[in-house]
């Protein structure tokens, strides 16, 4: 049992819940509350899956939510630019 | 790696000066929230891009109006740089709350709880929702 506890993606998962994607920061604080508890039980490997979920489901929110500003900021400004090619009125 | 981190770091000096000089309360190009726009629901998270825009100009009583859970993120974030750091450069051991059985369910309680009063559309709650 002197094993170290993984991480547990918690302080990310509420971070990503907050800030853009509640679906992803959700699971990711479930799967952070297992990586504790399971520890605190002695079951090192069940703690270990849980950390590497944590991340699955925290780096997801991540990156889809990164994906979609970067997409979303890129389509305003398109719309924007071939209006304003265009002539049109906006 | 590198070429992934500058690009993050480019990112997010854009995102920060778009912030920092729109605010996403008068002008209509930012994204908004899905939920909200299908269901007309709040999430916990809405309001967070007018409540960075007012942090970025320091206007905390502006983050509040937001939304009150992104002090909440913010604090987490920094407690747990904190105690990280003194670990590691002071050599000292102390806790980690956020490594305790119970801090993650008592979490996932407080965003809950807040999810369901910001949507109730009467005096004292619908302070809570984003305006």
């Amino acid at each position: 049992m002197d094993q170290n506890q993984p991480k547990n993606y918690l302080v990310e998962s509420i971070l990503v819940t907050v800030f853009c994607c509640l679906p992803f920061g959700i699971a990711g604080i479930v799967f952070a509350s297992q990586v504790n508890s399971k520890f605190s039980l002695g079951d090192y490997e069940g703690a270990l899956q849980a950390s590497k979920d944590a991340k699955k489901w925290m780096n997801w929110g991540l990156i889809s939510g990164v994906i979609v500003i970067v997409l979303y900021f890129l389509f305003v400004a398109l719309t924007i630019g071939s209006l304003a090619f265009l002539g049109g009125d906006f | 790696m590198k070429l992934k981190n500058l690009g993050l770091l480019v990112l997010g000096i854009g995102l920060t000066f778009l912030y920092f000089f729109v605010n996403p309360s008068n002008v209509d190009f930012f994204p908004k929230c899905p939920l909200y726009a299908t269901t007309g629901i709040y999430c916990p998270g809405c309001g967070s891009q007018r409540a960075t825009h007012q942090l970025l100009q320091l206007n905390f009583i502006g983050v509040l109006q937001q939304n009150i859970l992104f002090f909440f993120g913010l604090f987490i974030l920094g407690y747990h740089i904190a105690v990280q750091s003194l670990n590691l450069v002071l050599k000292k051991n102390i806790y980690n709350y956020l490594y305790h059985p119970k801090t993650p369910i008592i979490i996932l309680v407080i965003i809950i709880v807040y999810w369901i009063l910001r949507n109730i559309p009467y005096f004292p709650f619908n302070i809570l929702a984003p305006n």
